[in-house]
C-alpha cells in the first residue's frame, strides 16, 4: 500500500499518510461542496492499513472549519476507527486546536462523544 | 433605463450596516471567493475568532444549499442565482441572509421545517443534528437542506426567520435570515 499526500487548497485540508509510522495527518479547513473524492482516499488508506492488522493507527488532526458535508465524512472515518477498536485494533485520534478558537474544540468534542477509543483534544499555541 | 444611483445605494448599504452583498449566478468558485472576502472583512472588523467562524459557516451552508438545490433541479445559470447579504443589526450582531428561487411546493416544506427548528432549544437542536448526521445519505430530503439548516440554527443566537414571496412559473423566492 502506497502513502499518499494531498496539498491543501482554499476549501480542502492538507492530507498526508505515513504507513511506516502508522499515522495519518489532516490539517486546515474542509468545506468543498462535494467532499466525497477527497475523503474516499482517506477512507481507502485507513481500511488498507487496518486490514493488515496488528499495527496501531493514530490520526493527527489540525482541522479547523468543517462544513456539514465534511462533518458527515469525518463521522464515517471515526465510525471506521470505532469498528476497528471494537475488533481489538489500537487506534487513537489526537486533535490539536488553538485555544483562541473554541469552536474547533467544540467540534472535536462532539465527535469524541460517539467514540470509545482514545480521542485526545489538545490545546496548542 | 434609469441610471444607477451608486451614491444612493452606498447610503442605503451604509445605513443598513451591510458589509457584503451579492446578487447573481453563483458557482462553487464564486462561493469560495466571496467567502474569502468575507473572512478578510471579519478579520479587519476584529470579529472574535468564534464569531467569525460562525458567520463564515452560516454563509457556506446557505450558499452551498442554494447551489445544491439549483443543480438538483437542473436550472440554468440565470435561474440558479442567489442573493446574499452579510450585515450587522441594531445590536451589532452579524446577520447572514440569503435568498433564491425555489419551487413553491419545496418552499412550503422548507418554511415548515424551519418553523419546527425554531421550537427547539440548544439541546434539542443538537439531538436533531446528530440524528440527521446518522441518517443515510440517500434518505435525505429532496431539498437536500437537512443537516445544513440545523447547523445554521445551532450557530444562530435567535430562531431562523424564513419567508416566501410569490414569483413566476410556480416558483417562489425563498429568504432565510440568521442572526449570529
Amino acid at each position: 500500500m502506497n502513502d499518499f499526500s494531498i496539498p491543501s487548497s482554499q476549501s480542502t485540508p492538507e492530507v498526508r499518510s505515513d504507513w511506516a509510522a502508522g499515522q495519518l495527518f489532516m490539517a486546515g479547513d474542509s468545506y468543498p461542496e462535494n467532499s466525497f473524492d477527497m475523503f474516499q482516499q482517506v477512507f481507502e488508506w485507513i481500511e488498507g492499513y487496518l486490514s493488515e492488522g496488528g499495527k496501531p493507527l493514530s490520526l493527527e488532526l489540525r482541522l479547523l472549519y468543517l462544513n456539514t458535508s465534511s462533518v458527515k465524512a469525518m463521522m464515517d472515518v471515526f465510525d471506521l476507527l470505532e469498528a476497528a477498536h471494537q475488533d481489538g485494533a489500537q487506534v487513537q485520534v489526537n486533535w490539536y486546536y488553538d485555544p483562541q478558537n473554541e469552536r474547533v474544540a467544540e467540534l472535536a468534542e462532539e465527535f469524541k462523544e460517539d467514540c470509545s477509543f482514545t480521542f485526545n483534544i489538545i490545546s496548542h499555541n | 433605463m434609469d441610471n444607477i444611483d451608486l451614491f444612493a445605494m452606498r447610503e442605503r448599504f451604509n445605513s443598513q450596516q451591510i458589509m457584503l452583498c451579492f446578487n447573481g449566478p453563483i458557482s462553487r468558485s464564486l462561493i469560495e471567493e466571496i467567502g474569502n472576502a468575507l473572512r478578510n472583512y471579519l478579520a479587519a472588523d476584529h470579529a472574535h475568532p468564534s464569531a467569525a467562524m460562525d458567520v463564515f459557516a452560516v454563509y457556506i451552508e446557505m450558499t452551498q444549499n442554494i447551489s445544491h438545490y439549483t443543480r438538483s433541479k437542473g436550472w440554468n445559470e440565470q435561474e440558479a442565482g442567489a442573493t446574499v447579504v452579510v450585515s450587522r443589526n441594531e445590536e451589532n450582531r452579524y446577520v447572514v441572509s440569503a435568498g433564491n428561487l425555489i419551487e413553491s411546493g419545496d418552499g412550503d416544506s422548507l418554511v415548515a421545517a424551519i418553523g419546527q427548528l425554531a421550537q427547539l432549544d440548544k439541546a434539542g437542536l443538537k439531538a436533531a443534528y446528530k440524528e440527521q448526521l446518522r441518517r443515510p445519505r440517500d434518505a435525505e430530503r429532496a431539498s437536500g437542506a437537512g443537516l445544513g439548516l440545523i447547523d445554521i440554527a445551532r450557530k444562530s443566537s435567535a430562531p431562523l426567520q424564513a419567508s416566501l414571496q410569490p414569483a413566476a412559473d410556480g416558483r417562489s423566492f425563498f429568504s432565510l435570515r440568521a442572526v449570529i
